[in-house]
């Protein structure tokens, strides 16, 4: 008979271990002064765009895609809105805040709640005005949301083009926009046509699992390169699981 | 206490739609439920920014292409009041405005495309533009002699064995590579969501 407690038993076990093993990990790391992370040049080309933005006065782009947060991409959402988090707070001390545009109402709030507690953590509350953040087109509409967003980037003072989050092809559109005005692009996204776009128009793209990393590249902190490790372990177990797995399918099919 | 009170909403309120979920209780229907409404207001809002955006960009920076984005929603809103039940004002503009426009956009995605490639090929001359280079002549010459009504038998059917070959090995293995590293993202960053080691809700 299935018991539904077992599998409840199973998640509470694998949340429990998770802030287990990450507390291990944080203790470990604050012991350890080398925290080497593997290049991305992706994370260092969004330290850059902030200082230009600053130096010229002007502001640095971040449009946060288009999945919803109630819907089955809401992570790549979460991310890119953590990542606005991590860019926003340098700008938003310098009066060089960053202009958001997000394809869903849902990353609107999210985007709108991060940027002002950005203007909070620098002690600069005044400085938060609701149409830092824009709401283009619903996510049902991407061609919209491309040429609002394009359009965005052709009219306003803007140094830098950063995508983070859930796009489709549209994606070209909005890149094309940015390319023409000779901007420099960070592309990252969990689409795998829209990644083979990105790489085609920018250098620095963020590939697959890049995105959700961005806390620990930006920041720095042992809690957040305590969560990369983890990923990493569980990557080599999946990793050594696809491969026995495969050699004895092999096998057995011989 | 600012900080503790969506903390620990977001912590239960996603620890009871996980057990909700295995349990199959009905918790879960309401909670969905309850997500479904906020993210519809949610839209409202989304509607509402849209207005405020472009009428402070109207007023601040006299933008003309606000002043037709404004007059855009209202006919609409306008054409949906008077349509009531029967949408054939709204269809009209959908199907005449919008479907045309959206066409064009998309067509416009190959040219960017080669265009982009083209810069990339002038300015990134490195290994691996030249494999892209390659790969996109070679999956371009294999696809047309294996469509193409002139080319003998034998070479359309090689080439169609080459595709299958880069389509089989190359692309679904890279392609599952991208996918298992953005799945296994996706749930670490979920995981650290439940746990409160993640909180894009706060600062």
């Amino acid at each position: 008979m299935d018991s539904p407690i077992i599998p409840v038993v199973v998640v509470v076990l694998i949340l429990l271990s998770y802030r287990l093993v990450h507390r291990i990990f944080v203790r470990r790391l604050a012991q350890d002064d080398r925290l080497n992370l593997r290049p991305l040049p992706g994370f260092d080309v969004l330290k850059t765009q902030i200082g230009r933005a600053i130096e010229s006065g002007s502001q640095m782009h971040i449009t946060l895609g288009q999945a919803s947060l109630h819907g089955p991409a809401s992570p790549a959402s979460i991310a890119a809105i953590n990542m606005l988090g991590h860019l926003a707070e340098e700008g938003c001390m310098n009066d060089a805040p960053p202009l958001v545009t997000v394809g869903e109402a849902t990353v609107l709030l999210a985007a709108q709640g991060k940027l002002r507690h950005s203007f909070e953590a620098v002690n600069r509350p005044e400085g938060y005005k609701p149409w830092l953040v824009h709401f283009v087109a619903h996510q049902t509409e991407p061609y919209a949301y491309a040429a609002g967003v394009s359009g965005i980037i052709h009219q306003d003072k803007i140094t830098g083009n950063v995508m983070m989050g859930q796009f489709g092809t549209e994606l070209m559109l909005i890149a094309e926009a940015a390319q023409r005005r000779d901007m420099s692009q960070v592309i990252g996204t969990d689409d795998p046509t829209a990644m083979a776009l990105a790489t085609a128009v920018t250098p620095n793209s963020l590939i697959g699992e890049e995105l959700f990393v961005a806390a620990a590249y930006l920041d720095k902190t042992p809690e957040q390169i305590a969560n990369l490790r983890i990923q990493d372990i569980v990557r080599l177990f999946i990793m050594l699981g696809i491969l026995v797995w495969a050699v004895i399918q092999f096998v057995t099919n011989l | 206490m600012k900080q503790i009170i969506p903390f620990v909403i977001a912590i239960a309120t996603g620890l009871l739609t996980l057990i909700g979920l295995l349990t199959g209780t009905a918790v879960v229907n309401i909670i969905l439920e309850g997500a479904a409404f906020l993210a519809a207001l949610a839209l409202l809002i989304g509607i509402i920014n849209l207005f405020i955006v472009h009428a402070h960009r109207l007023v601040t920076k006299r933008n003309i292409y606000s002043l037709f984005l404004l007059a855009s929603m209202v006919a609409v809103l306008f054409l949906g009041f008077t349509d009531g039940n029967q949408e054939i004002g709204l269809t009209e503009a959908f199907n005449w405005v919008q479907r045309p426009l959206e066409a064009a956009l998309a067509s416009l995605l190959a040219f960017f495309l080669v265009g982009a490639i083209l810069r990339m090929a002038r300015q990134r001359g490195d290994r691996w533009t030249s494999l892209f280079l390659f790969t996109v002549i070679l999956i371009l010459l294999t696809s047309a002699l294996a469509s193409l009504r002139f080319v003998p038998d034998s070479i359309s059917t090689g080439a169609t064995q080459v595709r299958q070959i880069i389509d089989s090995l190359f692309v679904t293995a890279g392609m599952r590579g991208l996918l298992i590293g953005v799945a296994l993202g996706t749930i670490m960053l979920s995981l650290r969501v439940l746990v409160g080691l993640e909180r894009p809700y706060n600062k």
